[in-house]
Formats: structure tokens, sequence, C-alpha cells
């Protein structure tokens, strides 16, 4: 055991010598910035986007990238940020709150490492989180449904306050119905999301078709959430309802949101996230931050789209 | 030169690993902040795995301490939401991890259920049963005590180096304290004693008049608490309780006392050799990650370590039977 280990170390450190001589030979060794990105949550398909992205970037910026996944091990992430605090790094990327890694936090800023965030939630110790506009998703929707119903009729709502990202989106949505005279919001429903919030939804909207038998008494549900949509869109087909024109949209364009607005029936819309923009505006801010500027926003949002028949799939 | 390598294998195997960290990264590595480090990022596991040893001398082992970390932490969690002090909370939580400990124990010891069979079924109960004080949410923000939060990050103060306050943390503190009680119990008393009788033959142990069944029972009593402290210390470092945080101990606890065992001279585990052997696991994260090794590269190597270790130890020992 022994013997191999240090054969091992040696075949290392010649591979790394031979690499740093490779580097020093071509004096490109000072442009070599040594960033950590470190998630517990790569096994995920948004954060795989974004990760490879600011990877893709960073190839571009010339740095070096270390990813660390701590597969779902968040005192992990602290224990890694301090590991690589201790090496030197250049710049930190997380994703996760950073509520729940303060004393990683501390230890970067103590050292001086500039710290940004992916999606992770403001903190004074991040420079800046690259996230999307909650505000912004909510208002497409519901601008879209107050355009398409001429701005009038009754709107089911489908919202979740207790949960912050997604009551932001809400606040929104009441805004702008509340700003067309002849928009009556019929019902604010704040669904169970304990079995995913599809089965719960499903349950409130037939109880408020029943309760609204007239057709085109319905003209439009808003959710702050796809589930929510789902819900809804599997009650109206089961009542039969259908072919009323009423307009259900979404938040987050998740697959199963994807496949029903493109199958064209009442699902119209739901807004997506870039996440492969997250990841490159995040290297951007990182090296705008490594080139000595100070950010004024310490939250920066990458624009989002409308998904609807046209680009669904 | 068989013999040799048997005993001092896996130590100079260690010493290498640290030599070579050493080398490829002189500013950083052999550091007292770094140390400190280490000490503090492994200080859970270490808890977990002196519990482990307790039952594996009796030649048990319980799987079920990762999610009984989970479990710890969420219920003193779900306490600090209703309005529950920090020591109450605590202490319910180490009540819920004795508890769950005993079943094991009787489990296992009374009803005579294997080990393996006992405490997967108890793993995923415990972790049920987190997952339903909880709603499967993570429970962290201003449900958390501030005084909890900060205790994973202070320390007790030891002067100060260069500039810096020089501060040995709580949690590395604690771990040792648990080890010195543990090594106590296992090196220094007659209930230690026992139980190495029983891991060495229960049926002549049964013989000489030992209470096999009770001690066997007592022992898992250990591995319950010290994985509710461990999951305690978890959820103050993170601040947050999250109904599946623990999972990663029980594999890495179970790892650092076979690593153990490959240094004492009968193959058997003892306290000090598990801390080595976790020593040995968090040194290599910490050293890997230094030298940017890939975190998937990282696993195999560490798997791979123990399989050596282990396998040296076994040919060790195979050579000298031969003799």
């Amino acid at each position: 055991m022994t013997y191999s280990i240090t054969r091992r170390g040696l075949s290392r450190a010649l591979v790394l010598a031979a690499g740093f001589a490779a580097l020093g030979g071509g004096a490109a060794l000072a442009a070599g910035e040594k960033i950590a990105v470190i998630t517990p949550y790569l096994s995920q398909p948004g954060t795989q986007f974004y990760v490879e992205a600011f990877e893709a970037r960073a190839k571009e910026l010339g740095w070096e990238v270390n990813v660390i996944d701590t597969q779902g091990d968040v005192a992990a992430v602290i224990s890694r940020i301090e590991d690589v605090v201790a090496q030197g790094v250049n710049g930190i990327v997380i994703n996760v709150d950073p509520a729940q890694i303060g004393a990683g936090l501390d230890a970067a800023a103590a050292a001086n490492i500039p710290v940004v965030g992916m999606d992770a939630g403001a903190d004074p110790r991040i420079k800046a989180n690259v996230t999307s506009n909650g505000y912004e998703m909510a208002a497409v929707t519901s601008v879209y449904i107050a355009n398409r119903i001429g701005g009038a009729g009754g709107v089911v709502m489908f919202t979740f306050d207790a949960f912050p990202p997604v009551q932001v989106r809400g606040v929104i949505a009441d805004a702008v119905f509340k700003n067309y005279p002849d928009i009556k919001v019929l019902d604010r429903i704040t669904p169970d999301v304990s079995d995913g919030g599809i089965a719960d939804s499903r349950a409130k909207m037939e109880a408020l078709l029943a309760a609204n038998p007239e057709p085109g008494s319905i003209k439009a549900v808003w959710a702050a959430w796809d589930q929510p949509a789902l819900g809804a869109l599997q009650a109206i087909e089961a009542a039969g309802r259908q072919n009323e024109g009423i307009v259900i949209t979404g938040i987050d364009a998740n697959p199963q949101a994807r496949d029903a607005i493109a199958a064209g029936g009442n699902f119209e819309a739901s807004v997506a996230q870039d996440f492969k923009g997250i990841g490159s505006t995040a290297a951007d801010t990182l090296a705008r931050v490594l080139g000595g500027e100070v950010l004024k926003a310490n939250v920066i949002y990458v624009p989002t789209q409308l998904v609807t028949s046209v680009n669904a799939k | 030169m068989v013999r040799f390598l048997r005993h001092y294998g896996t130590l100079m195997g260690m010493a290498a690993i640290i030599v070579v960290f050493w080398v490829l990264l002189p500013d950083t590595f052999m550091t007292a902040r770094n140390w400190l480090n280490i000490t503090q990022q492994v200080s859970m596991l270490t808890v977990v795995a002196v519990a482990m040893t307790v039952v594996m001398v009796v030649g048990d082992f319980d799987l079920s301490v990762g999610s009984m970390a989970s479990l710890a932490g969420i219920v003193a969690a779900v306490l600090f939401t209703l309005g529950f002090s920090v020591p109450a909370a605590l202490a319910v939580a180490l009540g819920v991890g004795l508890v769950g400990g005993l079943v094991n124990g009787v489990l296992v010891s009374v009803i005579g259920i294997l080990p393996f069979v006992a405490t997967l079924a108890t793993l995923t109960m415990y972790s049920g049963a987190a997952f339903i004080l909880s709603g499967g949410k993570t429970i962290f923000g201003r449900d958390i005590p501030q005084a909890f939060g900060d205790f994973a990050k202070s320390g007790l103060p030891l002067g100060s180096l260069g500039d810096k306050p020089f501060v040995l943390p709580w949690l590395t503190v604690l771990a040792l304290a648990l080890t010195a009680v543990i090594f106590v119990v296992l090196e220094l008393s007659t209930y230690g004693r026992r139980l190495y009788a029983i891991g060495g033959n229960a049926e002549a142990a049964r013989l000489a008049g030992v209470r096999v069944t009770f001690l066997r029972l007592t022992a898992y009593g250990f591995t319950g608490v010290g994985a509710a402290v461990a999951g305690l210390m978890y959820a103050a470092r993170v601040a947050s309780a999250n109904p599946t945080q623990g999972e990663g101990l029980m594999l890495n606890a179970i790892a650092a006392v076979f690593l153990g065992m490959t240094l004492t001279r009968h193959g058997q585990p003892r306290v000090l050799a598990s801390v080595l052997g976790v020593l040995v696991l968090g040194i290599m994260d910490n050293g890997l990650t230094q030298l940017q090794v890939d975190s998937y590269v990282r696993e195999v190597l560490v798997g791979l370590i123990i399989l050596l270790a282990v396998s040296i130890s076994a040919l060790g020992r195979k050579a000298i039977g031969r003799r």
C-alpha cells in the first residue's frame, strides 16, 4: 500500500510539474485564475445547465475551473469552501442558500476571496447573486392573459404566498389584473402542495368549475408555477369545458408544462428561466469583480423567455 | 517483513499521503489553520465513527446512524420553531437518539434479528420520521436560534497566530471530548472489556458469566446518542435542518472504523484507530480538493485507499497464519 500510494503521488507530482513547466514556458500562468464552483445540487438538470455554461465562459476567459459536487451534503460545501480558501483560489461560485453556509462565507470573506452566487439568494458576503427575476416572469404571464381575454372577464389565480420566490409572482399578477377594471379575480387559491401541487389544484379547480357553470364565466387561470396550471388543465378537460376558450398560464416551463403547451390546448403559456445565461452571466460577473469593479447591485437578473406553442418544443 | 507491513503498512500509508500533500501543496497544506479546518470538518464523522466502534467491538454494526443524525437535527429544529429553548430542544433530540439506539439494541440482541436487517429497517423508519416531522422541507433562517448556529462558527481562543486569532473550534472540542468518553468506556472500564470479550467469542463470554444480551443491547445506545450528537453538530454547522443531511455519515463511519481496524494488532476496532481512520478520509478530502482533483475521482481514490489498506491487512494475516 505504502509503495503504491507513494508511486501514485509521485506520478501525479510529475504530471503537475510537467504541467507547471508547460504553463511557465508559455508565461501564461498569470492568466490562469483559479475558480472553484461548489454545489450540492449538480445532479439537478437546471444546475447542470448553468454549471456547464459557466465552464464554457470560464474557458474563454482562460480560467482554471474546479467543479466540486458534494452530492446533497451542505456541510461539505462549507468544508470545501474552507479547503479552496486555504488553497488560495481567486474566486468561488456557489448555488446554495447563503444562510446555510455562513461559516464558509465567513472564511472566504476573511481571506478576501470574492463569492458569486448562481440562483443562490442574496447575502452581504456574496458579491452578486445571478438569477431570474420572479417579478418579471409573473408580469409576462399575467399580461399575456390580460391581452388574450381582451382585458375583461373572470380570472382564477393559483398562488403560494408562504414561499417567498413564489409570493413575489402573485404580487405582480394582482397588480396587473387590478389595472383592468373589467377583469374580475374570481378566486385566489393556495393549493396544498404536499402531493406536488397538481392533484389538489385539480380538485380546487373542479369545485370552481362547478360553482361557475355558465360557459365563458371563467376566462382564464393564472398559476404562479406550472403544477397548478397542469391541475387546472386536467379539471377543465375532465369537465368537458376545454372548448370554452379558457386560457391557462404557468411559470417555470417544466417538461410536463412544455408538452401540454405544445399540444395546443388550454394551457397556452409559461416562462422559462435562461439557465445557460445564468451560468455565463455569473462568469462575466465574477470577471468584473476580479477586475476590481465594485458592483452596485448585488442581484443580477438574467432575462427569461415566454414559452408558447410556437417554441415549446 | 510481512508482519512489519501488516502492523505499520496503514500508518506508513497515512504518513505517505500527508507527505505527498505537503510536497504538492507546500504553502497551504501543512499549516495550523488548515489542520484546524480539517479537525472541524471531520468532527461530526469522528463522533459517529467512535460511537460505531462500540457496536463493532461486539461484532455488530449500525446502518441507521445517518438517518438518526438527520432525525435528531429535524427534531431539534422543529422544537425551535415551536419556541422551545435551545437546551430543551437539544435534550429532547438526544433522548430521541438514545431511544432509537436502544430500539436497535432490542431488535438485534433480545429479538435476535441480524444487525444488517434490523438497522436497515430502522434506517428507513428514522428517515421516514424525519420527513414526516419536517414535511420534507429544510428548516432554516429565523427558525434556527442565532446561538445554535454561532456555536459551530466559534471556538476556544488559544491566542493569536500572526494577525488573526487562533481558535480551536467548538465542534473539534466536542469531538475530542466524546472521543475521550468512548475511550474511557471501551479501554479503561470493565464494561468495555466485557464488550471485547463478547466480540472475541460470545459463547465463551456467556459461559464466563457476561450478560451478553444486555450488553449488546446497551452498546446500541452509544451509536444512537452518538448519531444524534453528530446530527445536531451538522445542523449547527449549516444553521439548518434537512431530513436527508446525515445520509453521508453512515458509510464513511463504517469505512473509518474498518480503516482503523487495519492499524490494530488483532484487527480489532479501537477508538483511537477509528479516529485515525476518520482523519485519513478528512485529509484525503481536504488535500485532493486543494489539488483540484475532480470530486468524482476523489471518491474513487478514497474507496481504493480503503481496499488497499484492508487488502494489505488481510494478506498479512494470511501470511502470518501460514507460518
